[in-house]
């Protein structure tokens, strides 16, 4: 049996309201009109998914030893729970003081920064992180970024951040056939990297409740079988939505009881175990550091402590290289879902070209205006690829089509440009 | 009289057009039959309405089999969502030819059955745009009444490329060269009728369409974005209303005038490319798209409009740009649409020029005093465009087609 390595998203965005043409200069009321809407949602969520879920992870926290999960949070998500269900910050701080819990870092909006703005995406993630000290007490050591999108200048932005790893997609066009189980280390060897398995999460995330799969209606026995086929220096890395349990799969399809008996089962022989992305990299950064070592007795005390403090400067790993960015999403698992028409880009465009004249504001209160601009999800609602991608695109819009939410946006960024 | 549409399902200037011209006309003691390929939920009271309406339609008895001349949403004024999208199904573009062709007969011989009983009520025949022209031409002959065809939009002017439909195009000409006078309601239409359907100039008589002047007048520029040139489209989104051409010109008047904001009110076929244009020409929150606007949303961006454009391919009268002018707005037409002849102090410019389009627009904005003297202007001429005019014109060609047919 392989070892698994759990981590859900939870992350809410800030919809647009009906914010119209005839409202610009007359209010700047471009999210609390929608704030029902907001609310409604997160309350809809939170009532099938976020509070069972979170209840569930506490309770197998609590009575299961070796069970370990990781959780990303957008801040705007948490924010939303301060305000809509706070019940949700209390489950987390109590599943965070469990220990048996890591908290991944990612930008505070959820945001693309990374491919637009290495600056802003630093002082993102920086929020982030004094978000969950404040929140948790909690200070993250691994990294995830928005929708698991990852390139080589990604890996760069984060490295010189600091953490210690870094979670992404395991994607075809990159992998040449190599195991997705195995720990890889970016393109330039110093940030190591945990790669999602596509198949076995999807299995859970997507296709669990579909009666036309043909391992439809998914055992847990079944499950745990396809899991033992791998060795056991093998990481089977699950990564999902934590919607998944009780919104995208409904709690009368038995996800709870699904995941909780997996988890169960599995981790009755004392051989197994789920492991954290943070335990991970530190028991690697152990190993790399002792075979160092060994190969170079003649090392001086200095340069001993050095590498015992900082780990090694170059991974012995495999080298996972991503020229273009690669992403968790739609069946091309790159980054088309939010940059790939004239629409997407010209509103990312847009509203990154805004960044100096919103700084030299300095008002808090716009910039996070336009940092609630730029969620992720507000460009992928622009989003005209068609397939069924098409369909999972339309199940999360609050707009009717990609070019009434390009049309909405517009017109809040019109009004917003003049306040700054 | 042998109508198509009427208020409140209008389409284009045509149901507007009718309602003037039968009000006016009543106004003047005659009385009018005027025929509809459907039901009125409430008819007005200066006219005797009847509905030929074939029983076996599918669609919604309160309305017309199809729309002419528009996307549903942009003019069914007063429908919900629910009979817009039945008639949606029935938009002209959305048929087969067999089935318009069907309609249009269909409603010929409903037209021609109560014409017969009638036959020694009426004098003249009056019919409006080709839908009403096969049953005109049935009349005729059962009556023997003189024809007064009357243009208010031809296919060549729909589908400017000149690939329009064949068989509309044939009804327009036979329908025409049936009557013994045809009404344009523009110069710049009868040029059009001599030159592309090869009619007689001296069949042609014009007479331009008035307007209803509004009490909710409420001019300034209040109503939003207050601080910024707003400059305005309002129609349809179709190839024949150039509003590709408004998008681009944005592009070059941003240049002058940074704060400027492009409003593009309206629907069509269109919609979606010039969407996708406003973003590849990196003009995302410079060009916003209203939509559809009602009624007040509708006089509130007449009214706040710095500027207005319409920069149609072909048009052959233009009724928007009076209720602009009306609304203290400046008004820019293209060189090829109708209105430039009441409105003689509208900027014409060519559709495509787009240099001399943005000197006018940055020259209005610049100068207000100069923007103050044109809208003046407009003001002063549209006191002439009525619809009592055009209704005293339509006299005199009812009497002189009366005249005209008894010598024969």
């Amino acid at each position: 049996m392989p070892q698994l390595c759990l981590y859900f998203q939870l992350h809410q965005p800030y919809r647009l309201g009906e914010y119209e043409l005839f409202d610009i200069g007359n209010s700047n009321a471009y999210f609390d009109q929608a704030s029902e809407l907001n609310k409604e949602v997160f309350l809809k969520v939170s009532q099938k998914s976020y509070r069972p879920m979170l209840s569930l992870l506490i309770k197998m926290a609590q009575e299961i030893p070796d069970f370990y999960v990781a959780l990303s949070t957008s801040g705007v998500f948490l924010e939303q729970a301060q305000m809509f269900d706070p019940e949700v910050i209390s489950l987390i701080q109590k599943l965070v003081h469990t220990g048996k819990v890591e908290l991944l870092a990612e930008t505070y909006y959820h945001s693309l920064a990374s491919l637009y703005d290495p600056a802003e995406f630093k002082d993102q993630v920086q929020a982030h992180a004094d978000f969950l000290k404040e929140l948790f007490d909690y200070t993250p050591t691994v990294f995830r970024n928005t929708e698991l999108i990852y390139s080589d200048q990604i890996a760069d932005q984060v490295h010189a951040l600091g953490f210690s790893g870094m979670l992404t997609e395991a994607v075809d066009r990159y992998l040449h056939g190599r195991d997705r189980t195995q720990l890889f280390v970016d393109y330039s060897g110093r940030l190591p990297l945990l790669l999602k398995h596509a198949p076995l999460s999807d299995d859970v995330a997507f296709r669990f409740s579909d009666r036309n799969w043909p391992a439809y209606p998914l055992h847990s026995e079944t499950y745990l079988d396809w899991l033992s086929v791998y060795p056991e220096d093998a990481i089977i890395n699950l990564f999902m939505d934590f919607e998944t349990f009780g919104e995208h799969q409904w709690a009368d399809t038995g996800i709870f009881a699904f995941f909780e008996h997996v988890m169960k089962e599995f981790l009755e022989a004392d051989w197994n175990k789920t492991v954290l992305p943070s335990q991970v990299f530190a028991k690697e950064k152990r190993k790399q550091t002792m075979s160092w070592l060994k190969k170079h007795p003649e090392a001086s005390l200095y340069q001993r402590k050095k590498l015992m403090a900082k780990g090694p400067s170059q991974w012995d790993l495999p080298r996972y290289t991503v020229t273009a960015p690669i992403s968790w999403a739609d069946v091309d698992r790159d980054i088309t879902a939010w940059v790939d028409n004239a629409l997407q880009q010209d509103s990312l465009r847009l509203i990154y070209s805004l960044k100096e004249k919103v700084l030299a504001t300095k008002n808090n209160s716009l910039i996070h205006v336009w940092r609630q601009l730029q969620t992720s999800d507000h460009f992928y609602y622009m989003c005209t690829k068609w397939s069924a991608d098409g369909d999972v695109h339309a199940y999360f819009s609050p707009y009717d089509d990609p070019y009434e939410a390009y049309r909405r946006y517009s017109v809040v960024v019109a009004d917003f440009e003049k306040r700054i | 009289m042998i109508g198509w549409e009427y208020p409140p399902h209008n389409s284009g200037g045509l149901g507007v057009a009718c309602q003037g011209i039968t009000e006016a006309l009543a106004d003047r003691k005659h009385k009018l039959y005027f025929t509809l390929p459907y039901a009125l939920k409430s008819s007005p009271a200066h006219m005797n309405i009847m509905a030929c309406r074939d029983p076996d339609w599918e669609t919604p008895v309160f309305q017309p089999p199809f729309l002419a001349y528009s996307s549903v949403s942009d003019m069914v004024n007063s429908a919900t969502d629910e009979e817009k999208a039945q008639v949606a199904a029935h938009d002209l573009a959305a048929l087969p030819s067999s089935e318009i062709e069907l309609k249009v007969s269909q409603y010929a011989d409903l037209v021609a059955k109560e014409a017969k009983k009638h036959k020694k009520k009426f004098d003249v025949i009056h019919a409006h745009d080709w839908m009403s022209f096969p049953a005109a031409m049935q009349v005729k002959k059962i009556s023997n009444k003189p024809l007064v065809t009357h243009i208010h939009s031809t296919e060549a002017d729909r589908i400017p490329s000149g690939y329009g439909s064949p068989y509309i195009t044939h009804i327009e000409k036979t329908g025409m060269d049936a009557s013994d006078i045809i009404v344009a309601v523009s110069n710049y239409t009868k040029r059009l009728l001599v030159q592309k359907y090869g009619v007689p100039d001296s069949k042609i008589r014009v007479v331009h369409n008035g307007m209803y002047f509004s009490d909710s007048m409420n001019p300034g520029s209040h109503h939003f974005a207050p601080d910024r040139p707003i400059i305005v489209f309002m129609g349809r989104l179709t190839g024949q209303k150039g509003p590709e051409y408004f998008v681009s010109l944005a592009r070059h008047v941003l240049k002058d005038l940074p704060d400027a904001l492009f409003v593009v009110a309206g629907h069509g076929d269109m919609y979606h490319r010039l969407l996708l244009q406003t973003a590849h020409e990196g003009l995302s929150a410079k060009v916003l798209f209203s939509g559809f606007v009602r009624n007040t949303q509708r006089e509130t961006l007449l009214d706040r409009a710095n500027v207005f454009i319409m920069p149609s391919l072909s048009e052959p009268f233009g009724l928007v740009a009076l209720e602009a002018a009306e609304r203290n707005t400046p008004v820019i037409v293209s060189k090829n649409a109708g209105v430039s002849e009441v409105l003689p102090s509208a900027l014409t410019i060519d559709f495509w020029d787009l240099d001399a389009m943005k000197n006018a627009v940055v020259g209005l904005i610049k100068d207000p005093s100069y923007s103050e003297h044109i809208v003046e202007q407009h003001k002063k001429e549209l006191q002439s465009v009525t619809w009592h005019s055009a209704a005293e014109k339509l006299e005199a060609i009812y009497k002189q087609a009366m005249i005209g047919t008894k010598k024969r």
